[in-house]
């Protein structure tokens, strides 16, 4: 219980710092390590996947960014997903069903990274800004509250968005996280090396399925530690009695079994059986 | 010894130099080219304070004439009742008093008032110069009409000297000498007259060659001395012959010359496919072709375009059978050198022995005089009626100011933009303006912007780019030239103009054949891959090797100004690029409902747009004021790059909780502020109607 009110206060820290432009202090050379929109009245940080979309245009070499996201990609991995995100915040609010994962559209999330690059590579533009709900709701909301935003075609599109990822949100838990988020994408390669993670002691476990029921990601914990679906948000951990699953810093090498993953689960056959 | 080489010295120049003493002349009594007009540009507020003491005014717009060191300010003030009077500082004191100001009298199309002013030029005599202000109603801008022309007398000829460019100094750029060479009483100085001089062109009197050494500043006294042998200029007035010249047919290739012709009636012609008034012309040109042809009438048309192709179209669209000179050269044309072409169109009606009869004539009145020389035999050789008409009032001169920054770094490797700022100082529409970069050394390439326009008083900032492949870094620093290139038309007249600016290119500040690292980006790539496969104590130490990757990745993006350049990115709206609103293409067309609307817009307003290099609706709204302003000269239009000037952005209100705007424009009159593209056209027209 203790590591869920840590996590709700990382949590609300993301928020205040994805918001801190309230404080006057204008736009930063920082780079947000989660989805938020740099458009918002109120971000002082810039947005990695705006960012990325507009070197891809300028044809910069992505050293600073690619370089940052690495540095945050070790550190946390997708940790950032489950602690920090603000959208993924808002993901945790709708988060009632937590239906078991649906395999066959997880690796969507990698498909719209690539589409995010290619559409700004090929058509100049950053087409991934006009469709993200993260933007929808910090940006195109905002705006158009203080009048500078107008109800035409674009803005329709971003609440289109907006509505379907919420209503995604509450059938699905962590919707947006498990399927579409680009930036979760980027992460999402670094959460096997990265020096925050879950550690499983095979040993321990009594396969009662209890940390299945936790996951909001909607996978096995106990054979997907640490792969690309997995946020670290500690839920399983702290639902474990016997204390199995271990959530905390440690060389990514030194957190005991760690089975081998694909960025995606391949067969039934590494998946340990459930306790049913 | 010093004073007496400087005695000798002066005597030898005095001694031989002639000097000439000049003395005003009446205008009038000249010509129409004793006299030129410049444009005046008025503005809301001057950059010196000015107080006005009269009656209350609508409109006030304030310019000021310089005449050598004497500065004068002027006002023209249109009343409630729509009494518009001009205010001259004819004291110099920094107030209009009621006592300086001046009816003026009503011509078509707007006012004029004539008046005298004292130019002081600089180490030489006050004098009185007289000059006339012309407002065409309604407009942001005056014309200055005056030159203060002095006469003098050499062996029996006149020498007229007129300040070309009214800066009040008489020996400036942009004045010239009249002369009558053939001493006929009258002095054809127009432009492309064979009796107008610039200051530093030698003119040919008998057997003697003569130009100008010194002049006073007062123009009171001229000082020529003798010079190398100078053929005099062919005279192209109506009853000379008309020179000859041998031409290759545009369309079937035939050696031509303009004697070949003799017996019958020629137009000369002298015209291009971009010149819109010589387009327009053809239909009617050839359908006196068609009905006279046959009676020993012929069109010698003299293309000055570039492309061959588009002259090819355009003969083969409108079916014109006519012979055509084309030699791609433009305004290098030898013909058009030969005749002294200085604007198009231009034409010459030759009767059937050569001989020039009449100038620039049109539709009704070219009909009518090809069937009065086609009447005439070839025995009646002397000219029965000479029509000149009127020389051009203004003089063709560039109306573009090019700001280039004095010099530019390039990198091996890289491309360098360059932002180079176009400001046109006229009341008229720069067309097609084309930018080219010679003496480039080899290696480096310049990309230059497409054509555009540039509205009257209107600005635009455009960027080159430099890529540097492989160059040798020991022609650095090197001088290139920026060509610019434009045509503009006043009423019927068009002309075509060549600017050139200089900058150099250095080599960047990043030392040369310095490749970016990307191994690094490579190895972190590859090195996340191989985490996939690894577990155990290889699997942190990836994880450590990683992290230095990542912290070398970082650091050198700090280093190249990656983080600055993600700020900025991060700092500027760009309404359209995160889809608050439509991106539009670069084109915008007013409804001719919205035009008249802006047209009768009571005016002077000052729209400010900002935009930055990557917004993409940002060439819309450029388009879309440009637009504007065209339709409403008294419209002025400033473009500024938001991102450059940051800080006039902010102070200009352009800034949303932190973030500069983009595309937003500023009207200057009321503060307000215009963001976005949606229903721009509408939401501008309705600003401006707020100014009071």
């Amino acid at each position: 219980m203790r590591q869920r009110y840590l996590r709700r206060g990382t949590q609300g820290l993301g928020i205040f710092l994805g918001l801190l432009g309230i404080t006057g202090i204008g736009m930063t050379h920082v780079i947000f390590p989660g989805l938020h929109c740099y458009a918002c009245p109120l971000s002082a940080t810039v947005c990695p996947i705006g960012l990325l979309q507009n070197l891809v245009i300028a044809g910069t070499a992505p050293f600073y960014l690619l370089g940052v996201l690495a540095v945050y990609g070790i550190f946390l991995g997708r940790g950032w997903c489950g602690w920090f995100c603000p959208f993924g915040t808002v993901n945790d609010l709708f988060s009632w069903r937590k239906v078991r994962f649906h395999k066959a559209f997880s690796p969507l999330k990698f498909l719209v990274l690539l589409g995010t690059v290619f559409a700004a590579w090929r058509l100049a533009d950053t087409w991934f800004c006009k469709l993200c709900p993260a933007a929808s709701l910090t940006a195109s909301l905002p705006y158009f509250a203080m009048g500078l935003a107008q109800p035409t075609r674009p803005f329709f599109i971003h609440m289109g968005t907006l509505a379907a990822t919420l209503i995604g949100m509450t059938l699905v838990a962590r919707f947006w996280c498990r399927y579409l988020c680009p930036m979760g994408a980027i992460l999402a390669l670094f959460n096997r090396v990265s020096l925050f993670g879950l550690g499983f002691n095979q040993k321990k476990c009594t396969s009662c399925g209890l940390c299945l029921r936790a996951c909001p990601m909607g996978i096995d914990p106990r054979s997907e530690v640490n792969s690309t679906n997995c946020i670290k948000c500690g839920e399983c951990s702290s639902a474990c009695p016997q204390g199995a699953l271990s959530l905390g810093f440690s060389l990514p090498g030194a957190r005991g079994y760690a089975p081998l993953r694909f960025p995606w689960p391949r067969s039934r056959a590494n998946r340990v059986p459930s306790g049913k | 010894m010093r004073y007496l080489l400087l005695l000798i010295f002066v005597c030898a120049f005095f001694g031989l130099a002639l000097e000439i003493t000049l003395e005003p002349v009446e205008p009038e009594a000249l010509g129409s080219w004793a006299q030129v007009s410049l444009p005046l540009r008025l503005y809301p507020t001057l950059p010196r304070t000015v107080h006005y003491e009269g009656p209350e005014l609508v409109t006030k717009l304030f310019g000021e004439i310089a005449l050598g060191e004497a500065e004068y300010a002027i006002l023209l003030g249109v009343s409630a009742q729509n009494e518009v009077a001009l205010w001259v500082d004819f004291d110099g004191d920094g107030r209009l008093t009621a006592a300086e100001g001046l009816k003026g009298t009503r011509i078509t199309g707007g006012r004029s008032w004539s008046f005298v002013l004292r130019a002081v030029p600089k180490g030489a005599e006050p004098y009185d110069y007289p000059l006339t202000v012309l407002w065409p109603e309604g407009r942001g801008y005056v014309f200055l009409v005056g030159g203060a022309p002095r006469r003098g007398f050499f062996q029996g000829h006149q020498i007229v000297l007129v300040d070309g460019d009214l800066s009040g100094v008489f020996g400036t750029k942009g004045d010239f000498l009249g002369v009558d060479v053939d001493g006929d009483g009258k002095i054809h100085a127009n432009l492309d007259g064979h009796e107008y001089f610039a200051l530093s062109e030698a003119f040919t009197l008998g057997e003697e060659s003569l130009k100008v050494r010194e002049i006073s500043g007062d123009g009171r006294r001229i000082w020529l001395e003798r010079t190398a042998y100078v053929p005099p200029k062919v005279p192209l007035i109506p009853g000379s012959p008309a020179p000859d010249f041998s031409f290759r047919d545009f369309l079937s290739g035939r050696e031509l010359s303009l004697g070949n012709f003799r017996g019958k009636v020629v137009l000369l012609d002298f015209w291009a496919t971009w010149c819109p008034p010589c387009m327009a012309s053809l239909p009617g040109l050839k359908e006196i072709y068609e009905e006279f042809h046959a009676q020993g009438f012929e069109i010698v048309g003299v293309s000055l375009d570039e492309s061959a192709e588009d002259l090819r179209r355009v003969l083969s669209e409108r079916g014109i059978s006519w012979p055509v000179a084309f030699e791609g050269k433009r305004w290098d044309n030898s013909v058009a050198a030969l005749y002294r072409v200085y604007q198009i169109p231009t034409s010459y009606l030759l009767d059937k022995n050569g001989m020039i009869r009449y100038r620039d004539l049109e539709g009704e009145e070219l009909r009518r005089a090809v069937a009065e020389l086609l009447g005439e035999s070839t025995a009646e050789a002397a000219p029965s009626e000479i029509l000149v008409l009127p020389a051009l009032p203004v003089k063709a001169e560039p109306i573009l100011e090019v700001q280039v920054p004095p010099e530019a770094g390039v990198r091996r490797g890289e491309e360098t933009p360059l932002f180079v700022r176009v400001v046109n100082t006229s009341p008229y529409l720069a067309e097609e303006v084309r930018f080219s970069v010679r003496d480039l050394p080899p290696g480096i390439e310049a990309k230059v912007p497409e054509l555009f326009n540039i509205p009257a008083f209107g600005e635009r900032t455009v960027r080159l780019v430099f890529s540097a492949k492989e160059v040798d870094p020991q022609v650095f620093p090197v001088s290139v030239r920026l060509s610019v290139e434009y045509h503009y038309c006043i009423a019927e007249a068009c002309f075509q103009m060549v600017q050139e600016a200089k900058t150099a290119l250095v080599l960047g500040a990043a030392a040369p054949g310095f490749a970016l690292p990307w191994w690094i980006l490579v190895l972190l790539a590859l090195g996340v891959l191989a985490t996939w496969f690894l577990a155990g104590r290889t699997l942190s130490i990836f994880s450590l090797a990683l992290c230095v990757l990542a912290l070398a990745a970082l650091g050198f993006g700090v280093y190249l100004g990656q983080a600055r350049q993600a700020q900025r990115i991060g700092a500027v709206l760009c309404t359209s690029c995160v889809g608050i609103e439509e991106a539009r293409a670069p084109k915008a067309e007013l409804s001719p409902a919205l035009r008249e609307a802006f047209a009768s817009l009571p005016g002077p307003a000052h729209l400010v747009l900002f935009y930055t290099a990557w917004c993409r609706s940002c060439p819309y709204a450029k388009a879309l004021v440009e637009e504007v302003s065209l339709a409403n000269p008294r419209i002025l239009v400033e473009m500024v790059d938001a991102e450059a000037q940051r800080e006039r952005a902010e102070k200009a209100g352009v800034i949303v909780s932190g973030r500069v705007v983009v595309p937003a424009i500023l009207v200057q009159e009321t503060g307000k502020v215009l963001f976005g593209t949606e229903d721009l056209a509408a939401r501008l027209l309705s600003a401006l109607k707020e100014i009071p």
